[in-house]
């Protein structure tokens, strides 16, 4: 079975098809929006007894609604060559499946974008209503080896994405400068954004206290070796953590706290990240 | 004995090497610096990770180590030597000419009855035993060997190779042939010094049983030899019974029938260091030469040729040495993912 999430937006859709968030369009019956004469809206069934008792015009004034809309849930990911370490793939594999689920059950169009170099077409999926969750498209992200040697790609996908306003979960390593991860958020700032940052803990935290061997760079091809004794390791997690705090800025000068995704994720944490916010 | 070792200047040029086109593959020793590991754990990002000092210096450290294992191995590839060398020594001992009658009355014994070349009761086969014997003795002496008797053979340059004296000396077993005519011989033991430095005391070690006449100019070019070369002069006259003695007058004085005693007169009065040793038996002999060894124990500097020596062993030892300790490292570098990160379930 495939855990959901329940995701909340606090802005409001102008898409006009019905769905399940806040819309910007009059319709519906549960999102009262005010109050209207009946000459200028004739639906007797909405006259709002009390209100035209108190209208100091002595007109009968009904209650409007807002429409309830459906919006664009769409997971950007990274696909360089960062993020085939352990079992990121398949972490990044489960969670884009529960979030199409997520969408599908919300009534919700999902999109998918994986961004090596470029866009990769395999994993380009527009935004659609898909029902019952995209389980190919897992099965064939848990099977991927990613390759690409940046990760130039997301700086393109705003053309790709929805007209509307869009949930857009953005999965990555954000292994990368600052100055370009704020340019990749520049670009999307059309759309509400959650950095979802994909630290393994074997990155950082578990690895050994003692130790000598050699890491490479899977996308620029360097190499370093380590002498790892304690000491070195306070040093690697003062810098995750230091970077940890660094992204945490850049991300909340763009609306959003960062969801750390790594394989211990549950669908839970992400229903509680909404929550939270 | 002290023989100390003086190591000329630019020892260092003196090695060669035997192929030396095995230098061609000097920029594999690059390789290390530019190769990447066999064996290196895929990681996320490295950017994220900070500098290590230590880190550096140690994957540096055996980056260098490994390019002076391979330069070590080309090297040892190219099988270098150490040229041939001289060294200039210091020892105790003299350069002595052994200048041994060949003639057929050495194969005599003491008694004047005859033997054959291999007979051990010969007077030459005394003087062999004995010569044997004191060259052994004498540890840092140079010998040089000539076997005369009507003419000289040169036999052996002066030479500090015990083995081949000692050769030389036991080659002397082949019958004696000719007459005793020492002029030409002295002139040969001369020649032996005279284009090699003054280094310490020379000595011509005349063994002879006769003598013969030498004329009067052929005296004064030897006298002046002597002088100029500093050569002495010891004369072990091995005596018969009947012999002259050299220095009683003998009665019927006579160049042709006791040339020995004119011969020593000669001797002495050429005004150089001179001794003779009349051995009228075996053991007479042996204390002649006994007393030689004494008199001759001056400093002597002298040059010594060093045989060109391999250092390619050397040079394998050294990069066997280098990648033991690579070998090492690499026995305790993590090399799998796996074993990098310790779960604790």
């Amino acid at each position: 079975m495939i855990e959901e999430f329940h995701y909340q937006i606090p802005w409001r859709t102008s898409s006009a098809h019905p769905g399940r968030h806040p819309g910007k369009h009059s319709g519906g019956e549960h999102d009262f929006q005010g109050h209207a004469p009946l000459i200028s809206r004739p639906e007797a069934h909405n006259i709002d007894v009390h209100a035209s008792l108190l209208d100091p015009f002595q007109q009968y004034v009904v209650r409007t609604f807002r429409q309830r809309s459906v919006i664009n849930v769409t997971v950007i990911a990274d696909l360089s060559a960062s993020m085939g370490f352990q079992n990121k793939m398949a972490t990044l594999a489960k969670f884009t499946e529960q979030t199409a689920y997520s969408a599908y059950r919300s009534g919700d169009h999902f999109g998918f974008m994986g961004c090596g170099e470029d866009i990769i077409p395999e994993f380009y999926m527009p935004p659609r209503w898909y029902k019952g969750g995209t389980a190919e498209l897992a099965e064939s992200l848990r099977h991927y080896h990613p390759a690409s040697t940046n990760a130039k790609g997301l700086l393109t996908v705003q053309e790709y994405c929805p007209r509307h306003r869009a949930l857009i979960f953005l999965v990555s390593d954000f292994h990368y400068p600052l100055q370009d991860i704020a340019t990749l958020f520049d670009s999307l700032l059309k759309h509400d954004v959650i950095p979802v940052v994909m630290w393994h803990p074997d990155e950082y935290e578990q690895l050994p206290e003692w130790g000598l061997f050699t890491l490479s760079d899977p996308e620029t091809g360097r190499e370093k070796t380590l002498l790892m004794r304690p000491g070195l390791k306070k040093k690697i997690i003062q810098a995750f953590n230091a970077q940890r705090e660094q992204l945490k800025h850049l991300f909340i000068r763009y609306g959003r706290q960062p969801f750390y995704l790594n394989d211990a994720f549950e669908a839970d944490q992400m229903t509680r990240y909404f929550y939270e916010q | 004995m002290s023989a100390l070792p003086q190591t000329g200047e630019g020892r260092a040029l003196d090695i060669a090497l035997t192929y030396p086109w095995a230098l061609l593959l000097l920029p594999l020793t690059l390789v290390p610096f530019f190769a990447r590991q066999a064996k290196s754990l895929r990681y996320s990002s490295l950017s994220i990770l900070p500098f290590d000092g230590l880190s550096f210096f140690f994957s540096n450290g055996v980056k260098l180590l490994t390019a002076l294992v391979m330069l070590l191995l080309i090297v040892s590839l190219t099988k270098p030597y150490l040229k041939e060398q001289t060294v200039e020594r210091m020892g105790k001992g003299a350069q002595i000419v052994i200048l041994l009658d060949r003639s057929a009355s050495m194969n005599e014994n003491f008694a004047g009855r005859y033997f054959g070349g291999g007979a051990s009761e010969s007077k030459v086969a005394m003087a062999r035993q004995l010569l044997s014997e004191f060259v052994l003795q004498r540890q840092d002496d140079f010998f040089g060997m000539i076997s005369f008797s009507t003419a000289p053979i040169h036999v052996l340059p002066l030479t500090q190779d015990k083995e081949a004296i000692l050769a030389a000396i036991r080659a002397t077993k082949t019958r004696g042939r000719g007459v005793t005519n020492i002029a030409p011989g002295l002139y040969m033991g001369l020649s032996y010094f005279s284009d090699i430095p003054v280094t310490g005391s020379r000595v011509i070690l005349l063994v002879s049983d006769g003598a013969a006449k030498i004329d009067i100019d052929t005296q004064t070019t030897l006298t002046q030899l002597f002088h100029q070369n500093r050569v002495m002069l010891y004369w072990v006259y091995l005596r018969n019974k009947d012999s002259a003695r050299l220095d009683t007058k003998p009665a019927n004085i006579n160049e042709s029938t006791t040339p020995e005693y004119f011969l020593h007169q000669y001797f002495q009065s050429m005004g150089i260091p001179y001794r003779s040793f009349e051995a009228e038996n075996p053991q007479a002999l042996q204390e002649a030469i006994k007393a030689i060894g004494e008199l001759e124990n001056k400093p002597i500097r002298y040059t010594e040729k060093i045989p060109r020596k391999d250092l390619a062993e050397t040079c394998y030892l050294w990069t066997l040495a280098g990648l033991f300790v690579l070998l090492l490292i690499k026995y305790f570098e993590v090399k799998t993912e796996q074993k990098l990160i310790k779960r604790y379930l």
